[in-house]
C-alpha cells in the first residue's frame, strides 16, 4: 500500500520528489525572507515598512531541510524598522544603526549623545509579542514596542534613571532634551502613520495629561518639603483653585499642580504641567529645574510616574 | 375713695401709653433695620446694631448715646445678619487685607485664613457683627516673633533648626565612624588577650589588673557609641522630619511677614489699622453714602 504522506511507504523516486519539494519550500521561505528584507531596509511607504517589520519579526526562517546560519535575530528586525521611520521622516541623522563586524547583531546610538548609550531591542521573554528598547551597559528599558498590537509605551524609571540621574553629569541639558525629543517624535510618528496607541508617560506634554504618582496615597510631608524648597527658589507653592492640593507658577503660563483627584477617604494624587503652547512635560520641568529634580528624586519611591502596569511590573 | 381709684385709673393709662410707646418704639427700631437691609444700607444697621459706638466714634457726639437695649431685640438674628453684612465688609477687605482669606465655616461665623500658600495658617475669627479680627493669640504671637527675630536676621525657627542639624552632623559622624570603631575593638581585644596571658606574678598583678580595667572602659564605651549608632538612622529621620515642620513654618511666617510688609510697611501699622478697623470701615461707607447721594 502506498501512502504520499508517509515517506517510508514511498518508492525511492517519491522520496526524491518529496526532498527535492521540501527543500523548494524551504528555498521559498528564503526568497519571500529576502523580498521582505528588501522591503524592510529600501520601501520609502511607511506602510510597507511596517508590514514588512511586523512580517519579520515573526518569521522562521529555517525548515527542517533548508537552514540558514547566518540570521540576524526579531530584535534587530525591529531596530531597523524604528531607525527607517526616523529616516522617513528626515531624522535619519540623529542616529546610528551600527552592525557588527563578525556576527549578524545590530546596535542604535543617539547622535546627540555620543557614546553615553548603546541601544537596542529585547525579548520580553514571555509569550508577549512585544519588545523592549534597552540601553545595554545599564539595561535600563526606554519603552515597549508592539506591533502587532501597535502599541508604544514609554518607562518613566528609565528614563529617569538614564536621563535625569546617569547622564546628569555627562551630556548637556539642552542635549538630554534632543536626545528625548528623537523618542518622542518616533512615538508621534508611530501615532500619526499607523495610529498607534502611545503613552508617553513623563514625557507628554499634553496639558490633559495626569501624571500618576507610584504612591497615589502620597504623604503630605511630600508636598511639605515642595513647599520648603520651592520657597527657597523664590517661587510660592500655593493652594489648588479647587480641591486638595498644591500650585505651583513656575513663570507665565507655565505652572505645575499636585493634587489629590481622589476624595479624602480613598486619596488619589497626581501631578499635572499646564503651559499654553503644550510644550512642556514634567521630564522637561526636571531637566529645567533643579529644585524640582532634588525634590523629585529625594522621594522617588513615592513619587516615580507610574509606567503602564502591562508591560512595566 | 372715688379719687383713689382715678389715681389707679390714671396711672393704668400711663402705663397704657407707655407700653404703647415702647412698642411703637421697638416697631421702629425693627422697621428702620429692615428698611436699612432692604436698602442695603449697611451703615445704618451698624448703627442700629450699636448705637452708642456708633454715637462715639463715627458720629462723635458729644453726649454718650443712651444705651436702648433695643439692640437685644435681634440678639436671635446675629447669625442671619452677620452673614449678611459680611458681603460688604468682605469686599471692603479684600481690598485693604488682601492677604486674609474667609471660610463661612457656619452661618455667619468666619474663619480667617493668612495667604493663599500651601499651609497657611488659620489665623483666627472675623468678628462681622463688631468689626474686629480675633486674631489666634498662638499664631499671632509667632508673627509678632517673627518680626522682633527679624532685625536679628533670624527667623523663628532658626535656632532650634540648627540645634536640630547640629545633632544630626554629630549622629552622622557616630554612623560613619563605624570602622574606626570595629578596628579599635578589634586592637583593645587583642590587647586584653595579652594583657590575660601577663605573667600573674604578685608585685604585678595590680599593675596588670589597673591595665585590665582600663581597656575594659574603652571597650564598653564603644559598645556605647555602637548601640547610639544603631539609633541614630532612625533619629536622624525623626530629626529631618522635626527640620521639615520648622522650615515650613518659617516660610509661612515668612510669607506672612512678607504680606504685611507690602500692604502696611510694617506690623506696628498693621496692628494700629487692625485697632481702628471699626472706625475705617464705617467712614468708608459714610464716604460711600456721599458719592452715592452726589450721583
Amino acid at each position: 500500500m502506498i501512502n504520499e504522506n508517509d515517506p517510508s511507504t514511498l518508492s525511492t523516486s517519491g522520496r526524491l520528489l518529496a526532498y527535492n519539494d521540501a527543500i523548494k519550500s524551504g528555498l521559498e521561505t528564503g526568497e519571500k525572507f529576502t523580498k521582505l528584507m528588501d522591503q524592510l531596509v529600501q520601501t520609502t511607504d511607511p506602510e510597507l515598512l511596517l508590514q514588512a517589520a511586523d512580517a519579520l519579526s515573526v518569521y522562521s526562517l529555517n525548515s527542517d531541510y533548508v537552514t540558514f546560519p547566518h540570521q540576524y535575530s526579531f530584535a534587530d528586525f525591529y531596530l531597523i524598522f524604528v531607525s527607517r521611520m526616523w529616516e522617513l521622516h528626515g531624522e535619519g541623522d540623529a542616529i546610528t544603526l551600527e552592525s557588527s563586524e563578525y556576527q549578524e547583531q545590530l546596535n542604535q546610538q543617539i547622535t546627540v549623545l555620543d557614546d553615553s548609550g548603546t541601544f537596542n531591542f529585547s525579548n520580553t521573554g514571555s509569550d508577549d509579542s512585544g519588545v523592549y528598547y534597552q540601553e545595554r551597559a545599564s539595561g535600563q528599558s526606554l519603552f515597549y514596542l508592539n506591533l502587532q498590537k501597535k502599541m508604544l509605551r514609554f518607562n518613566s524609571h528609565a528614563f529617569t534613571q538614564l536621563f535625569i540621574i546617569q547622564y546628569a553629569d555627562k551630556v548637556e541639558k539642552s542635549d538630554i532634551l534632543k536626545a528625548v525629543q528623537v523618542f518622542i517624535n518616533l512615538g508621534n510618528y508611530l501615532k500619526k502613520d499607523f495610529g498607534f496607541s502611545v503613552d508617553f508617560n513623563m514625557l507628554d506634554t499634553d496639558n490633559s495629561e495626569v501624571y500618576e504618582f507610584q504612591n497615589e496615597h502620597l504623604s503630605e510631608s511630600i508636598v511639605d518639603k515642595l513647599f520648603v524648597s520651592a520657597a527657597h527658589e523664590g517661587y510660592m507653592l500655593e493652594n489648588s483653585a479647587t480641591g486638595t492640593g498644591a500650585m505651583l507658577h513656575l513663570k507665565d503660563d507655565l505652572v505645575v499642580q499636585v493634587y489629590n483627584k481622589g476624595s479624602q477617604s480613598d486619596p488619589d494624587w497626581v501631578l499635572s504641567v499646564h503651559d499654553k503652547l503644550q510644550q512642556v512635560s514634567w521630564f522637561k520641568l526636571l531637566i529645567d529645574y533643579d529644585f524640582l529634580k532634588a525634590w523629585y528624586l529625594n522621594d522617588l519611591a513615592e513619587l516615580e510616574i507610574k509606567s503602564d502596569p502591562l508591560v512595566f511590573a | 375713695m372715688d379719687n383713689q381709684g382715678q389715681v389707679t385709673e390714671n396711672n393704668a393709662n400711663q402705663s397704657d401709653v407707655q407700653l404703647n410707646g415702647e412698642i411703637s418704639q421697638k416697631i421702629e427700631y425693627l422697621t428702620t433695620l429692615q428698611t436699612a437691609i432692604a436698602d442695603k444700607h449697611d451703615l445704618k444697621a451698624y448703627e442700629l446694631l450699636d448705637t452708642t459706638r456708633f454715637g462715639k466714634l463715627i458720629k462723635k457726639t458729644r453726649t454718650s448715646t443712651r444705651p436702648t437695649g433695643l439692640e437685644k431685640l435681634v440678639d436671635d438674628l446675629h447669625p442671619e445678619l452677620s452673614h449678611y453684612l459680611s458681603h460688604h465688609l468682605i469686599d471692603y477687605l479684600g481690598k485693604t487685607y488682601p492677604f486674609f482669606y474667609y471660610d463661612e465655616y457656619k452661618l455667619g461665623e468666619f474663619q480667617i485664613y493668612f495667604g493663599n500658600w500651601w499651609n497657611r495658617r488659620q489665623f483666627g475669627t472675623l468678628d462681622v457683627l463688631n468689626i474686629a479680627f480675633k486674631f489666634d493669640e498662638d499664631e499671632f504671637d509667632k508673627l509678632k516673633t517673627g518680626f522682633e527675630l527679624e532685625t536679628e536676621n533670624k527667623r523663628y525657627n532658626s535656632s532650634r533648626i540648627e540645634e536640630i542639624s547640629a545633632s544630626n552632623t554629630d549622629l552622622q559622624k557616630l554612623i560613619d565612624d563605624q570602622t574606626n570603631r570595629d578596628q579599635r575593638k578589634e586592637q583593645l581585644r587583642a590587647q586584653l588577650k595579652e594583657n590575660g596571658q601577663k605573667s600573674t606574678l604578685p608585685w604585678d598583678s595590680g599593675k596588670v589588673k589597673d591595665e585590665r580595667q582600663v581597656i575594659i572602659d574603652q571597650l564598653s564605651t564603644l559598645a556605647d557609641e555602637d548601640e547610639a549608632a544603631l539609633d541614630a538612622n532612625n533619629t536622624i529621620k525623626e530629626n529631618d522630619e522635626q527640620i521639615l515642620a520648622l522650615s515650613k513654618e518659617d516660610t509661612i511666617i515668612n510669607y506672612e511677614m512678607q504680606s504685611i510688609k507690602k500692604t502696611f510697611e510694617d506690623f506696628s501699622r498693621f496692628n494700629q489699622r487692625n485697632q481702628s478697623l471699626y472706625t475705617d470701615y464705617l467712614n468708608s461707607l459714610v464716604g460711600e453714602a456721599r458719592v452715592n447721594a452726589d450721583d
